[in-house]
């Protein structure tokens, strides 16, 4: 779109001798094409997501037909056998197993949990924005650093979470957090939900500042109680929202090594193992990267499935 | 307000606070170690000129010593020999979790350091890595037979390669609180794994102190696997490379460590990383563990009192043999991407030359694979340079090669080995059948599955024999 320039004040000042010559347009520039603007925008994204997850993804699933390993990155193609293999290792399908019931159980209680602080955090209050800094914290800091902290907290010797149980008269000896599969399976779980929470709670902080106040001043009006308006008005307009921070929840769950990898190692006897860690122990550390491939591939499909039905569902409550 | 802080004095004061404490945290470091007696005790180190001419720039990749005094002495030692030889030497040192993953991308990438070392067998990089087949006969020609644990681990017998070029190792006694094993007459510390059991049982029972052999996924509690399959004559493998986990030798052993692990242990030793033995050890929390010196030396520095407390037994006796792991094994490889083959194999020759050095700055932690390298080893067991209490406590280690064994004995560090290893499938075993998940039998039955599967996907490389 070019725009013809104007002199303040008035119309253009016509030439000396008096004859009108039409305005003279500038040259459409580079910048004023919106579709070469759009792609120069979105390209640092799409080679960055073309470099880091494309050609990763692409050579996963051409390592997972094949023989390589980390001493010998020669490439033979070896069909099936390492799906075969890996269906055999009831490992895993213990790791398939636990991956599921992590990502379930965390995706619950992180959209629980994010409502609740979105609740508290779109409140007006003193210090606000303190509290919506350290809230935001757990999602800030690298996974790997807030993980080796935990690995302290959860430590069955020195665990200060035992030392303050322990004071309290709670408890007479440490828990043993790690050292027990059900309470290293409720460790990861609950390491998970601490980081993630954060983000689901400002996603959906965006969809309740969405809403329009006469909305819910009308329900006020209505007679209708907080309780009310959260269920009648509150919880239906953000929804959608709601389900896109589960949905990023889920999936950051679901893929991560970093958690179940820092705090047990897989352990105990496996029962935190899940199948990024599963995947990297056989791929990387055991060094069938053939295996390992194999492994992390199977993500991708139940994940794909996962997203397009939480997106569907989305879309349907979009319409409705 | 005048006093007030700006934010430019607020940035100066940190920056002289953080300089301050990171000062005092290197002289911590710096003092935490024990200190050599009598400093002159250290060898002297010997040069000999490369038997090619040399040049350009040598890149190393090696763990941080868990004994920060041979990293200090390494970097100085490497320094001076590329000075003398003309070669540009750069040394770097990570946490030795780390070294596979980065060794694996720089195979990957072919590119990267000219040598790396690691302390576990690292026999999967055959394919990637010089034959250091030269080396060693140089080395063997110099200095005698290589100690067996160091050429089966580093020898491929099916290719009749070597893959590695080892050098050194370190053994794994076992370690204990003399004060603790008194009270149950036993203050020698247990001799067999029936007296560990025996005695362990009722330090706990008296004491509430457990015993801290690991079931963790980590290598302390893989070592101690081993140990224990060796002596009730069991093993991963034959001298062959035949799978031969599933018999009633392991089931024995497995049923063992469900004893041990009821009546003497707690759900602690399913949640250690490597560290956790040492911390257990040292903080009273473990009467017994099985792992290098390194504690023992730490304890030495942080809390004497303690470190006269922890005594060494060699391996422990069981049915069948008196057997324990090798804690730390050097391998040295130099991936076929090195731009300076030549200088690395020369370099690798003087750190070998001069082994006593090593030993001695690690503060008797490696022990050399060549045993004519050290003939000060001995003396300097019986009488600790750096201040044992007594100052023979060390000298169980004179005897360390006739019960340790490489990973894979009586076969060789192959990389079937090494993904079993490093997937943990052992102290899973032991694991589940301990925790009543699966019976003694039903656990080994597993094991053999997986390990045969294992085995299977390597052989088809042409890797391991069988």
């Amino acid at each position: 779109m070019t725009h013809a320039r104007m002199r303040r004040g008035g119309p253009p000042a016509g030439p000396p001798d008096g004859r009108f010559r039409p305005a003279r347009r500038s040259k459409p520039g580079l910048a004023d094409r919106e579709g070469f603007l759009a792609w120069a925008m979105l390209l640092p994204s799409v080679v960055y997501i073309i470099a880091l997850v494309g050609v990763p993804f692409l050579l996963a699933i051409a390592f997972a037909f094949s023989d390589v390993t980390t001493g010998d990155p020669s490439y033979d193609f070896v069909g099936f056998r390492n799906f075969e293999a890996i269906f055999d290792d009831r490992v895993f399908w213990r790791s398939l197993v636990n991956t599921v019931v992590f990502t379930v159980i965390t995706m619950i209680f992180i959209v629980l949990l994010g409502k609740i602080l979105a609740n508290i955090l779109v409140a007006d209050f003193r210090g606000k924005w303190f509290v919506r800094f350290l809230v935001l914290l757990p999602w800030t800091t690298p996974v790997a650093l807030s993980t080796i902290s935990w690995l302290w907290f959860l430590d069955s010797i020195y665990s200060p979470v035992d030392w303050v149980l322990r004071q309290l008269g709670v408890i007479d000896t440490n828990v043993v957090w790690l050292g027990r599969p059900s309470a290293a399976m409720v460790s990861v779980i609950a390491v998970q939900v601490w980081r993630l929470t954060p983000l689901a709670a400002v996603i959906v902080m965006a969809g309740l500042v969405a809403i329009p106040r006469d909305i819910d001043e009308a329900a006020r009006i209505d007679g209708a109680g907080f309780w009310r308006r959260m269920f009648e008005v509150t919880i239906p307009l953000t929804l959608p929202v709601i389900a896109v921070a589960g949905l990023f929840g889920a999936i950051m769950t679901f893929t991560d090594m970093t958690v179940s990898y820092v705090l047990t190692r897989g352990g105990p006897t496996h029962s935190t193992d899940v199948l990024a860690s599963w995947a990297y122990f056989r791929g990387i550390e055991g060094g069938d990267v053939g295996q390992g491939a194999a492994i992390a591939l199977f993500l991708f499909p139940i994940l794909l499935a996962g997203a397009i039905a939480i997106l569907r569902a989305v879309r349907r409550l979009e319409s409705q | 307000m005048s006093e007030q802080l700006s934010r430019r004095g607020f940035l100066q004061s940190t920056a002289v606070a953080m300089g301050a404490a990171g000062i005092a945290a290197g002289c911590a470091s710096e003092s935490s170690g024990p200190q050599a007696k009598d400093p002159g005790q250290a060898p002297k180190e010997v040069f000999t000129a490369p038997t090619r001419k040399l040049s350009g720039s040598l890149s190393i990749l090696m763990w941080s010593h868990f004994v920060p005094r041979h990293d200090k002495w390494f970097d100085k030692f490497v320094a001076e020999w590329g000075k003398r030889v003309g070669v540009t030497v750069r040394v770097d040192h990570i946490n030795t979790v780390d070294v596979p993953r980065r060794a694996a991308s720089e195979i990957q990438a072919k590119q990267g350091h000219d040598v790396i070392q690691h302390i576990a067998p690292f026999s999967q990089y055959e394919p990637s890595v010089l034959d250091m087949a030269d080396l060693v006969q140089e080395a063997t020609r110099r200095w005698g037979p290589q100690l067996e644990l160091c050429r089966k681990s580093s020898y491929n017998p099916n290719t009749k390669r070597f893959y590695a070029y080892c050098p050194g190792w370190s053994p794994d006694p076992g370690d204990y609180r003399k004060s603790m094993w008194e009270k149950v007459g036993l203050p020698n510390g247990p001799g067999s794994w029936d007296e560990l059991l025996r005695g362990a049982s009722e330090i706990k029972r008296t004491t509430g102190v457990p015993c801290g052999i690991g079931l963790s996924p980590e290598t302390d509690s893989n070592m101690a696997a081993r140990a224990l399959l060796w002596s009730y004559g069991a093993s991963e493998q034959d001298p062959n490379e035949k799978v031969v986990i599933n018999s009633d030798a392991t089931v024995a052993a497995v049923e063992y460590m469900t004893r041990l692990w009821k009546q003497a242990e707690t759900n602690e030793v399913f949640s250690w990383v490597p560290a956790s033995n040492n911390q257990a050890l040292i903080a009273g929390k473990s009467s017994y563990i099985l792992n290098s010196i390194s504690a023992w030396r730490t304890a030495m520095g942080t809390n004497p009192k303690i470190g006269d407390d922890i005594f060494f037994v060699p391996a422990l006796r069981g049915p069948r043999a008196a057997l324990a792991a090798q804690h730390v094994i050097q391998q040295w490889v130099i991936p076929k991407h090195a731009k300076n083959a030549d200088a690395a194999k020369e370099f690798l020759l003087h750190y070998t030359a001069n082994f006593p050095a090593v030993t001695y700055n690690s503060e008797l932690y490696d022990l050399p694979g060549w045993p004519s390298l050290v003939p000060q080893l001995n003396g300097w067991l019986d009488n600790d340079p750096f201040g044992a209490k007594p100052a023979n406590k060390l000298s169980l280690l004179k005897t360390a090669t006739s019960w340790s064994a490489n990973i894979g004995y009586p076969g060789p560090s192959n990389p079937a080995i090494g993904e079993i290893f490093n997937t943990n499938v052992l102290p899973t075993m032991f694991g589940r059948a301990a925790r009543g998940q699966v019976s003694a039998k039903e656990a080994v039955a597993e094991a053999d599955r997986q390990i045969n599967s294992i085995f299977k996907n390597w052989r088809a490389r042409g890797l391991v024999g069988g």
